[in-house]
């Protein structure tokens, strides 16, 4: 396999503000590595220094095997959180202009273009849906086939039909011999993923395929005579406990504190989520292992 | 209604720099524009042509000011080059007195005294007046006028755009695109060089179809004066976008730099009118040495040794602005961080990345 792009131990100061402590990842060729965190959890300043739009406090960054400049980014194709298109401009303009800057033909937008997008080519992008400006991104990026991509929440604002469409973008190019990273908060999207970087406060907190990051943890699981009573409970007694229907399930917490905050409940220890690893590893706890 | 004036009390309160261009900004601009703002005329220089002039100008009155006489066969081209605003020649025996119709309130004060010292018994001179024959105010403003619109266009507008660019995340886009610093800078600008240029040659036109302003000299030299004036102006505009934050704050800044232009550099109130506190601040403004450059070519068909002292102060004004704008431009598309002072290799490489600690 090609590494694509590597992190090593890089680490980012603002000021006083340490917003990455010594985070590692690496993205090879033909996968998808998902940087999953809350917001504020750093996946934005890993990407930016990635890039080389940052500087590290301390460590190493690679882009396709080089310190990040003008020649590695040519085979780098990058959609921000903003989508960095054109406003103001029409949606075949927009692929005109990515395809000149990278030095390749300007698309024919009936050909190459899906047909939705090719539906729009002449309309000005401010007037276009979140969904298919981010359709347009993503096409944009991909024009020059990059070896590289890296998206920043991707699918931040689109419905579960477009989040769809756009992960089938992703993985036809990763199909295609690319390498992605993909940050994200979304559970359902880093399970997509080949192998997750988890972040929180900077810091990795875990890392690994989902397998890997789930592992053997496991929740307590209780079934109360009113979940919401119970959930404040838990809460008050400092413990993470998220609803599951009828059911609480309570993260990063053995039976026997679950018992104490909830007298007379019958905990029982089931499998983790990733969504429940992910709180764990976040807690900087892991139940059961 | 209250709650509403509470919340833009309290906006107003965190932008600082909008309050500092309230409070500010009227008090500095009254106190420099009131010291600018003054149509009298304190001194006319007058060269006398010729002995016999020099002997009959000796005696001129305040404001006039008799500098050492010259050879020159033709008292208008004294005029053209600058060296005096009124030449006195002696044209058959009778004295006259060539006034400079370029520069309008000092031709207005010379006739006045000239027709003054006459009507108070004083020796009769013929007032002739080169240049702008009527002494029109549009022949004077036309000139400026058009250098006026080429530092809105480049100032304002270009700042604007880049502005905008930053606040769409389009730059940081561009950041990582394999593109050069300074293929984004041209391509930017360009545009509104165009733009710039096409608006400067209508104003012209208009000028000297529809004004009857009259087009003595070179046009060459105009058009130099103009491109290095313009590369001033779009230095200048975006110079202002890399320190704004948006485009507010980018109008505010350009306004800063566009009214005193408009005011103390001659366009307007003669600089030799204006308080010497207030009058280096003109000498300090590109739109000074462009009204000067285009009225000179285009009234005074001014010779290239005239023209050199404005050219060159346009010439090194462009240099140092376009310079400053480049260098901040490249500073907004390199990396931020601890490790920024290194500059790009010639390929395009970033420097090193900083090493693992």
């Amino acid at each position: 396999m090609t590494t694509l792009a590597r992190l090593e131990a890089v680490t980012m100061d603002f000021g006083t503000t340490r917003a990455v402590d010594r985070v590692g990842l690496a993205v090879e060729a033909g996968e998808v590595v998902g940087l999953l965190g809350a917001n504020g959890a750093g996946k934005t300043t890993c990407i930016r220094m990635l890039l080389g739009l940052l500087y590290p406090t301390a460590g190493t960054v690679h882009l396709l095997g080089a310190a990040p400049s003008r020649t590695t980014r040519r085979e780098l194709g990058y959609v921000p959180q903003g989508l960095g298109l054109y406003e103001d401009l029409t949606a075949a303009e927009n692929l005109a202009f990515q395809a000149a800057a990278f030095g390749i033909a300007t698309p024919d937008v009936s050909a190459d273009l899906p047909t939705d997008l090719a539906d729009v080519a002449d309309v000005v992008v401010s007037d276009l849906s979140l969904g298919v400006r981010r359709r347009l991104a993503f096409a944009a990026a991909l024009g020059h086939r990059p070896r590289l991509l890296v998206l920043d929440e991707p699918t931040s604002g689109v419905g579960p039909l477009g989040r769809a469409d756009l992960w089938d973008r992703i993985h036809e190019a990763v199909d295609a011999g690319a390498g992605a990273l993909v940050s994200t908060h979304y559970m359902d999207e880093a399970e997509q993923c080949d192998r997750l970087v988890v972040l929180a406060a900077g810091r990795q907190v875990a890392a690994g395929t989902v397998a890997d990051v789930v592992g053997d943890q496991q929740v307590v699981e209780v079934e109360p005579d009113h979940p919401a009573a119970a959930l404040a409970r838990l809460e008050d007694a400092g413990l993470v406990a998220l609803p599951a229907g009828r059911r609480v399930r309570v993260v990063a917490a053995t039976a026997e504190r679950v018992r104490e905050a909830l007298p007379g409940a019958e905990p029982q220890m089931v499998p983790a989520t990733l969504e429940e690893a992910f709180m764990a590893a976040v807690a900087g706890d892991r139940v059961g292992a | 209604m209250w709650a509403m004036i509470v919340k833009e009390m309290r906006q107003v309160r965190r932008d600082r720099r909008t309050l500092a261009m309230m409070i500010v900004m009227p008090i500095l601009l009254l106190v420099v524009f009131g010291y600018a703002a003054r149509f009298d005329v304190s001194e006319i220089r007058v060269v006398p042509v010729g002995d016999a002039a020099a002997a009959g100008a000796a005696n001129l009155p305040a404001p006039f000011t008799v500098l050492d006489a010259t050879d020159d066969a033709d008292p208008v081209d004294v005029l053209r080059r600058g060296d005096a605003d009124v030449a006195v020649a002696v044209d058959g025996g009778q004295p006259v007195a060539w006034v400079d119709g370029s520069n309008l309130f000092t031709a207005q004060a010379a006739t006045r005294s000239l027709s003054a010292i006459a009507a108070q018994g004083g020796p009769a001179i013929e007032i002739r007046t080169a240049f702008n024959p009527d002494l029109a105010t549009s022949a004077v403003l036309v000139p400026g006028l058009g250098g006026l619109i080429l530092i809105f266009v480049g100032s304002l507008v270009t700042s604007l755009g880049v502005v905008r660019e930053r606040q769409a995340g389009t730059l940081e886009q561009l950041a990582v695109m394999p593109l050069r610093a300074r293929d984004v800078f041209v391509g930017k600008v360009a545009p509104y060089f165009v733009v710039a240029t096409v608006d400067l040659l209508v104003v012209l036109g208009i000028g000297v179809t529809l004004f009857d302003v009259p087009f003595a000299g070179d046009p060459w030299w105009l058009a130099l004066g103009s491109l290095l004036f313009l590369f001033t102006a779009l230095g200048i505009g975006v110079l202002i976008s890399t320190v704004s934050a948006n485009q507010g704050q980018a109008i505010q800044l350009a306004l800063m730099t566009v009214l005193p232009q408009v005011l103390l550099s001659g366009l307007i109130f003669p600089l030799t009118s204006m308080a010497a506190g207030v009058r280096w601040i003109g000498y300090l403004l590109p739109l000074t040495w462009f009204n000067v450059v285009a009225k000179d070519v285009m009234l005074k068909d001014a010779p290239a040794s005239a023209l050199a002292l404005p050219l060159g102060v346009l010439t090194v004004m462009s240099v140092v602005v376009s310079g400053l704008a480049v260098w901040r431009f490249n500073r907004d598309l390199r990396p931020a961080g601890p490790a920024r002072t290194s500059d790009h290799d010639s390929a395009g490489r970033d420097p090193a990345p900083v090493a693992a600690t």
